[in-house]
C-alpha cells in the first residue's frame, strides 16, 4: 500500500512542478507577442495617445519577471486576467464556455468507445474475413481524415444534400422562445431529459450529432486499431486456448477474458484519444460555430488576445496533464504488474 | 529519496499553495445568470405570443460602455442608446430626425448651440432624461470616448434648465452633424455614468442605461443576445412591431446565409458576396443595393525614395486595376473612387478626378521620372482580418510587376499592421491598404483631415504627407462649414483634386452593401450614415 | 526488435539487410505498395511543382480575375478560385508547405529530439534528469496546443508554423530514443565496448543509434501523417501560410464561404491531404509490422 501511495505522491508532485514550468512557458509566449496588445484592446481607431494610457492601465510597461510574479499572483487567487477581447475575465468565459465543449467532448468520446471498441473486438475475433477489412479501412481512414474536412464534408452531405441534418449550432434559434432548456447544468441534452422538455431534447441531440461524429473519426480509428491489436494479442495466450479446449462458448471467451485483459492498453489509447479531442475541438468548433472553449481558443489566437491565450493554453495543458495523471493512476490500479517506478 | 522526505516535501509545496489563496481579490461576476441592471420601471403586461426578431450578426461587443464604445458594437447601441437626434438619408426632405432633441437652434457663426431636450424621458432604469443627463454624457465622451475627438471645439456645456442644454464652441462647428454620430454622442444615465466614473469595468458584463426603444435582456458573449422592448419608449408602440429581438453571433458568411434561407433568422448582416445574386430575382426577398460611406485606400510613404516623387506615384496610380479590384473584392459591388470622401457623404463631389488603367500612362510616367523599368521594390501590408483587402492586394501586386515595380504582400492583424505604421515612418511599409469610415457625416473634417493633413503625430496620415496648401484650403474649409458651405464645398474640391494630382494615396472603391429582406418584414430603411448599424428594430414590423 | 549485431558486426551492413527486407514485404504488400507510390509520385510533383503545373503562375499566386469561380472544365481540371487561379496548379503547388515542409520538420524534430535522448539514456544521472524534465514539460502540453500557441506568439506564417511543429515534435523522439537507448545500454555489447576503452560518443554514434534508426522510423513515418494534419489544420486557421501563397489547410479554408455552389476550391486540397496521411498512416503500419508487431504506440 505504502509504494502506491508513494507512486501517487510522486506523480502529482511531478504534476505540480510540471504546472508551474507550463506557466513559465506560457507567459513567456505570451509576452513574446510582436504586438500592441494596448492597440487590440481599444478598437481600429486608437488614438496614439489613448494606446499609451491603456498600456499603463494592462502593466505593460513593467519589466518581464515583475509581470510574471504579477501574474502567478493573481493565478493561485483565480484571477487569470482579463480578455482584451470581451472586457470579461478569462474565467468567467472558460466557466461560461467549457459546458459546451465538454458536452461536445463526452458525446464524441462516447460514440468513439460505443463505435470504436466493439469494431475492434469484432475485428480480432474475425480476423481476416470481410468484417475485418471493413473495420480497419474505417479505422485508418478516420485516422487519416483532417477533421476540419470532414466537417465540411459531414455538413455537404447531411445538411445541404440530403436535409437531414442542421448546419450549425447547438440549439435552433427558435427554440428558445418555443421550448426554452431550463439551465441547470447547461449541458443542454442532460437539462432537457431533466426537465423532461422532449422538444428540445430532440433538438440539442440532433444538432450534437454532426459535429460529434466529426470529433470522434480520429478516436474511434485509433480506438479500434488498438483494441483489435490487444485482442488479438490476448487471444494468443494458453489459458485463452486452454478455454477453448473445454468447449465454453466462443462469444464468452471473446467478450469475458480476453476483453478485460485488453482494458489496461486500450485505457492508455483512450488517454491518448483525449489529447487529441482537446485540440480537434478547435476545428469542430469553428465549422459547426459551436460556441465552446475551442472556437473561443482560435479567435484568441488570431487575435492575440494573450490573456485569452494564455488562460486556455494553461487550461488546456492542466486538463491534459490531469488526465494523464488519471489514466496513470487508474493503470496502476488494475493492473499491478504496471511499473510503479 | 525515501518515502517520508517525499511526503515532507509534498505537505510543504501544498501547504505554499494554500497559503498564498486568500479570500478572492474580485469576486467573479455569477458566470450564467445573465445580469441586467435596468429593469422596465413599470410592470410590463406580457404580449400573448411574442413577436420575435431574429437576427444573424458578425458583430461582437467589444465593449460595453457606450462612452468608450467605438467599434462593431455600435449595431447593438443604436438600439439600446439614443444621441440628441439623427441624420437622415442623403435625399431626405428633412436633413435630420429629433431624438432626445426636440429643436435646437446655433447663433449665426455657428460657435453656440442651443438643444430643447423632449420632455418625459425616461431611461431605461427609470432616471428621466434631463440637461444634467446630456451634459454629463457629452463630458464623458470628451474625456475618455472612443471617439472623444470629435468634441475637441467644445469648450463649456452648460444646463440652462432641466431640458435646455447649450454647447459653447472654440470655432464654428455643426454640432448638429456631429451629435447625430455613431460614436460617441449617446446620452446616458446619469447614475449609470456615475456608477461607472467609479469602476470603469462597470459596464462589461453586459449592462446598459440607455434611453432607446429596446433594451437588454440576456447576454451570452459571442453567442447571442436578446433584446426586449421598452414599454415606456417615448416614440409608443404599433401593432407588428416586435416584442423581443434575438441577435445570434454567426461569424461565418455561407452560415448566415443558410439560416436565411431555412428561415432560422428573419435577417442577415454579411453573406459571401458572390452569393448576394441569387437573391436578386427571388419573390420572397427584397434586395437592396445601397452605397455605403465605406472606402478603401492605399497610402504610399512619401518619406521613403522613389515614393517620394509624386510623378512616381502618379505613374502607379495609372498601374492600379480598378475596375478588376471591385471585380474581384466585392464581386462587382462598388464603385471607383474619387478622392477619399465616399459618394453620397459630404463633400462628395463629382468634379474631383479620378485616375485610369492605363499601363502605357504609368510607364510613360515612370520613364520621365527616371526609372524606365521600374525597378525598384514596395512593400505593401494589410489587414489579415480583411478578406475584400486579402483578394485585392495580389492584382496590385501582379499590375505592378508588369511596369517592372516589385511588390511584397505582408498581411498582418490590424493592430500590427497600425502599429507598425506608426512605429518609425521612415522604415515602416510603402504602401498600406485600409478600409475607412469617417465617424460621423462629415468626411472633410474626417477622412480629409484625419487622412491627409499634416499633423506631428500621425493619426490616419500613413502617408506620412505635409503639404501646406492642401493644409490650409481644408482649414478654410472646416472653418466655413457652417456658416458658409458653398465657399466650403469649393475649397474641399480644390483640396480633393490637389490630393488626387499629388497622389500620396491611391483611391480604390466606394463600397456598396446588399440587404436581402425577407418580404414579410417591413419597415426596412436603409440610412447611409449609420453603417454598422444596419437594423433599427424600432423601425421594422413583421405581418406574420 | 532487430538482431543485436555482435561487436564486430558493422552496423551499415546490418540495416542495408533490413533495408531490402522491408523494400520486398512492401512490395508484395498491395496497400503498401500503392502507398509508396502515392508518397514518391506527391513528393516528386511537388519538387517539380513548377514542371508539372499547367498554370505555375497561378499556382503561385498569380491572378487570373477572368477566371474567376471557373467551374471545372477541360482547360481547367479542378476548376478556379475566387481570384481565378487555376486549382489543379494551385493543389500542386500546394504541396511543398503541405507536404515537403511537414517532411522536413519532422526530420528536424528526429534530428534535435533523438541525439538528445540517446545522451539522456546512455548517460542516466542528472544529465538524464535534466532532459527528461525538459521533455516533458514539453510533452505536459498536447502537441498542436503548443504549435498553435507559439506560432500565434512567433507571428503567423509559413516558416514560424514550422518552427513551433518542431519544437512541438522533438520531445517525442527524445523520449522514444532514450527509451531504446536505455533497453540497449544493458547489453553485453556495450559494457564490452566500455571495458576495452571506446569513447561514450562513438558507443552512441556507432552502436546505439543506428538500432534507432527501425523505432525511430517507425515513428517518424505515423508522425509525418499527424504532422501533415496538424501543419494543414494551423494553416485552415489562418496562423500557417498566408494568402496568396498556396496551401492545401489554408485552400479549404479560403473555400469554405463557397462550398456550396462553387464546392470545388475546398474539397481538392482536402482531399490531397487526406489522401497523403492515408498513405503515410497504411505504409507505418506495415513498418509496424515488420519491426514491431508488438508495439500499440
Amino acid at each position: 500500500m505504502l509504494s502506491k501511495l508513494e507512486f501517487v505522491l510522486r506523480r502529482l508532485l511531478s504534476s505540480i512542478f510540471v504546472l508551474i514550468g507550463v506557466s513559465i512557458i506560457t507567459f513567456f509566449l505570451s509576452r513574446v507577442v510582436p504586438t500592441n496588445a494596448a492597440a487590440l484592446y481599444i478598437g481600429p481607431k486608437a488614438r496614439p495617445e489613448d494606446i499609451e494610457r491603456v498600456s499603463k492601465q494592462l502593466g505593460l510597461d513593467q519589466s518581464l519577471p515583475v509581470q510574471y510574479a504579477i501574474y502567478m499572483r493573481d493565478l493561485l487567487h483565480g484571477d487569470l486576467g482579463t480578455s482584451i477581447g470581451t472586457k470579461r475575465p478569462v474565467l468567467t468565459e472558460i466557466i461560461d464556455r467549457a459546458p459546451a465543449s465538454l458536452e461536445l467532448l463526452f458525446t464524441g468520446m462516447f460514440l468513439a468507445a460505443l463505435i470504436g471498441v466493439p469494431l475492434g473486438v469484432l475485428s480480432a475475433r474475425w480476423q481476416g474475413k470481410p468484417l475485418d477489412v471493413a473495420a480497419r479501412t474505417i479505422s485508418i481512414f478516420g485516422v487519416s481524415m483532417p477533421a476540419f474536412y470532414l466537417g465540411l464534408l459531414l455538413q455537404i452531405l447531411f445538411f445541404r444534400n440530403l436535409h437531414w441534418l442542421p448546419l450549425a449550432g447547438r440549439v435552433s434559434t427558435d427554440l428558445r422562445f418555443t421550448n426554452p432548456i431550463e439551465p441547470i447544468t447547461n449541458f443542454l441534452i442532460l437539462d432537457a431529459l431533466l426537465t423532461r422538455n422532449w422538444v428540445a431534447l430532440k433538438d440539442a441531440v440532433i444538432h450534437i450529432v454532426l459535429p460529434a461524429l466529426t470529433l470522434a473519426a480520429y478516436p474511434i480509428g485509433l480506438i479500434a486499431r488498438m483494441t483489435r491489436a490487444a485482442m488479438l494479442e490476448v487471444l494468443e495466450q494458453d489459458y485463452i486456448r486452454t478455454a477453448r479446449a473445454y468447449g465454453i462458448k466462443d462469444v464468452i471467451i471473446t467478450y469475458l477474458y480476453a476483453l478485460k485483459n485488453a482494458i489496461s492498453p486500450t485505457l492508455t489509447v483512450i488517454g491518448l484519444t483525449v489529447a487529441f479531442a482537446l485540440t480537434g475541438t478547435f476545428f469542430v468548433e469553428i465549422i459547426f460555430n459551436w460556441p465552446g472553449l475551442g472556437l473561443f481558443t482560435v479567435r484568441s489566437l488570431l487575435n492575440v488576445d494573450y490573456p485569452a491565450i494564455m488562460g486556455m493554453t494553461l487550461f488546456g495543458a492542466t486538463a491534459y496533464v490531469i488526465i494523464n495523471l488519471i489514466v496513470d493512476l487508474l493503470q496502476a490500479w488494475i493492473d499491478p504488474r504496471i511499473s510503479l517506478k | 529519496m525515501n518515502k517520508k522526505s517525499l511526503l515532507y516535501i509534498f505537505l510543504m509545496v501544498a501547504a505554499l499553495i494554500l497559503s498564498s489563496c486568500g479570500p478572492a481579490a474580485t469576486s467573479t461576476p455569477a458566470a450564467t445568470q445573465p445580469s441586467a441592471a435596468t429593469q422596465p420601471p413599470a410592470a410590463t403586461e406580457a404580449p400573448v405570443v411574442p413577436k420575435v426578431l431574429k437576427i444573424a450578426n458578425t458583430a461582437t461587443f467589444t465593449t460595453w460602455d457606450p462612452v468608450k464604445s467605438f467599434s462593431t458594437e455600435a449595431a447593438y447601441m443604436g438600439n439600446m442608446y439614443e444621441q440628441l437626434l439623427r441624420i437622415n438619408p442623403p435625399g431626405s426632405a428633412e436633413k435630420f430626425t429629433p431624438l432626445l432633441a426636440e429643436r435646437w437652434e446655433s447663433n449665426a457663426d455657428g460657435t453656440v448651440w442651443t438643444f430643447y431636450l423632449r420632455p418625459n424621458v425616461k431611461f431605461h432604469d427609470g432616471e428621466p432624461l434631463t440637461a444634467e443627463a446630456v451634459k454629463m454624457s457629452i463630458e464623458a465622451a470628451q474625456d475618455h470616448g472612443g471617439a472623444s475627438f470629435i468634441w475637441w471645439m467644445v469648450d463649456s456645456i452648460e444646463v440652462v434648465d432641466d431640458l435646455t442644454v447649450k454647447f459653447n464652441l472654440s470655432t464654428s462647428a455643426p454640432i448638429d452633424l456631429i451629435a447625430s454620430s455613431l460614436y460617441g454622442a449617446w446620452i446616458v444615465s446619469p447614475k449609470a455614468l456615475e456608477a461607472a466614473a467609479a469602476d470603469p469595468n462597470y459596464f462589461e458584463a453586459g449592462l446598459e442605461a440607455g434611453t432607446g426603444p429596446y433594451m437588454l435582456e440576456s447576454y451570452k458573449a459571442d453567442q447571442e443576445i436578446v433584446f426586449t422592448r421598452f414599454d415606456d419608449y417615448w416614440g409608443g408602440w404599433q401593432s407588428g412591431q416586435f416584442d423581443k429581438v434575438l441577435v445570434v453571433i454567426v461569424g461565418e458568411a455561407v452560415t448566415q446565409q443558410q439560416m436565411l434561407e431555412g428561415g432560422e433568422v428573419d435577417l442577415v448582416t454579411r453573406m459571401p458576396v458572390e452569393n448576394y445574386a441569387t437573391f436578386k430575382d427571388n419573390p420572397d426577398y427584397n434586395y437592396y443595393e445601397e452605397p455605403t460611406f465605406f472606402n478603401y485606400v492605399g497610402f504610399f510613404n512619401t518619406l521613403r525614395p522613389p515614393l517620394d516623387n509624386p510623378a512616381v506615384r502618379q505613374a502607379l496610380s495609372y498601374a492600379i486595376p480598378y475596375q478588376d479590384i471591385i471585380t474581384v473584392g466585392v464581386n462587382g459591388l462598388g464603385t471607383q473612387s474619387r478622392g477619399p470622401v465616399p459618394q453620397g457623404v459630404w463633400p462628395w463631389s463629382d468634379q474631383v478626378n479620378q485616375y485610369t488603367y492605363d499601363l502605357e500612362m504609368a510607364r510613360t510616367l515612370l520613364a520621365a521620372a527616371g526609372y524606365p523599368d521600374g525597378g525598384f521594390s514596395l512593400k505593401l501590408t494589410y489587414a489579415s482580418e480583411n478578406d475584400v483587402e486579402a483578394a485585392f492586394a495580389p492584382l496590385i501586386k501582379d499590375s505592378f510587376a508588369q511596369i517592372g515595380v516589385d511588390v511584397t504582400i505582408e498581411p498582418m492583424l490590424w493592430s500590427q499592421q497600425w502599429a507598425l505604421s506608426k512605429s518609425d515612418p521612415a522604415n515602416a511599409q510603402d504602401m498600406f491598404l485600409l478600409l475607412y469610415w469617417p465617424t460621423y457625416s462629415d468626411a472633410g473634417s474626417d477622412n480629409l483631415w484625419s487622412m491627409f493633413y499634416y499633423t506631428k503625430k500621425p493619426f490616419f496620415n500613413l502617408s506620412y504627407w505635409n503639404d501646406p496648401t492642401f493644409n490650409a484650403l481644408v482649414d478654410e474649409a472646416i472653418a466655413k462649414t457652417v456658416t458658409d458651405p458653398a465657399t466650403s464645398q469649393a475649397k474641399y474640391i480644390e483640396a480633393m483634386n490637389l490630393l488626387v494630382d499629388q497622389a500620396p494615396g491611391l483611391f480604390f472603391m466606394d463600397v456598396t452593401y446588399t440587404y436581402v429582406i425577407p418580404k414579410y418584414i417591413e419597415g426596412f430603411e436603409y440610412n447611409l450614415n449609420y453603417p454598422f448599424t444596419q437594423y433599427f428594430f424600432y423601425q421594422l414590423s413583421t405581418t406574420r | 526488435m532487430t538482431a543485436i549485431p555482435a561487436l564486430s558486426v558493422e552496423p551499415e551492413l546490418q540495416s542495408t539487410r533490413t533495408f531490402r527486407h522491408v523494400l520486398s514485404v512492401i512490395v508484395r504488400d498491395p496497400l503498401s505498395l500503392a502507398s509508396t507510390i502515392v508518397i514518391v509520385l506527391f513528393i516528386l510533383i511537388a519538387i517539380f511543382a513548377y514542371q508539372v503545373a499547367p498554370y505555375p503562375a497561378e499556382g503561385a499566386g498569380r491572378t487570373n480575375v477572368a477566371n474567376t469561380m471557373l467551374a471545372p472544365s477541360a482547360e481547367h481540371i479542378l476548376g478556379a478560385d475566387r481570384l481565378g487561379r487555376d486549382m489543379l496548379s494551385r493543389v500542386i503547388m500546394g504541396a511543398r508547405p503541405a507536404l515537403i515542409v511537414p517532411i522536413g520538420v519532422v526530420i528536424f524534430a528526429v534530428l534535435i529530439g533523438a541525439p538528445l535522448g540517446a545522451i539522456a539514456g546512455y548517460k542516466g544521472g542528472w544529465v538524464d534528469e535534466v532532459i527528461m524534465r525538459i521533455t516533458d514539460l514539453f510533452l505536459a502540453f498536447p502537441s498542436l496546443l503548443l504549435a498553435m500557441a507559439i506560432t500565434s506568439a512567433l507571428g503567423r506564417g509559413l516558416q514560424n508554423a514550422a518552427i513551433a511543429l518542431i519544437i512541438s515534435w522533438w520531445p517525442w523522439y527524445t523520449r522514444l530514443v532514450r527509451g531504446v537507448t536505455i533497453s540497449l545500454r544493458e547489453r553485453y555489447f556495450v559494457e564490452a565496448a566500455q571495458a576495452i576503452g571506446v569513447r561514450d560518443s562513438v558507443i552512441i554514434l556507432r552502436h546505439i543509434l543506428p538500432n534507432t534508426i527501425s523505432p525511430i522510423l517507425v515513428q517518424a513515418t505515423v508522425d509525418l501523417g499527424t504532422v501533415i494534419l496538424a501543419m494543414g489544420g494551423l494553416a485552415f486557421l489562418g496562423l500557417g501560410t498566408q494568402p496568396p501563397a498556396p496551401d492545401w489547410g489554408l485552400m479549404v479554408s479560403e473555400g469554405r464561404n463557397y462550398i456550396l455552389h462553387q464546392w470545388w476550391i475546398s474539397t481538392f486540397s482536402g482531399l490531397a491531404i487526406f489522401i497523403v496521411v492515408l498513405a503515410f498512416n497504411l505504409l507505418g503500419d506495415t513498418l509496424r509490422d515488420i519491426f514491431d508487431p508488438r508495439q500499440y504506440r
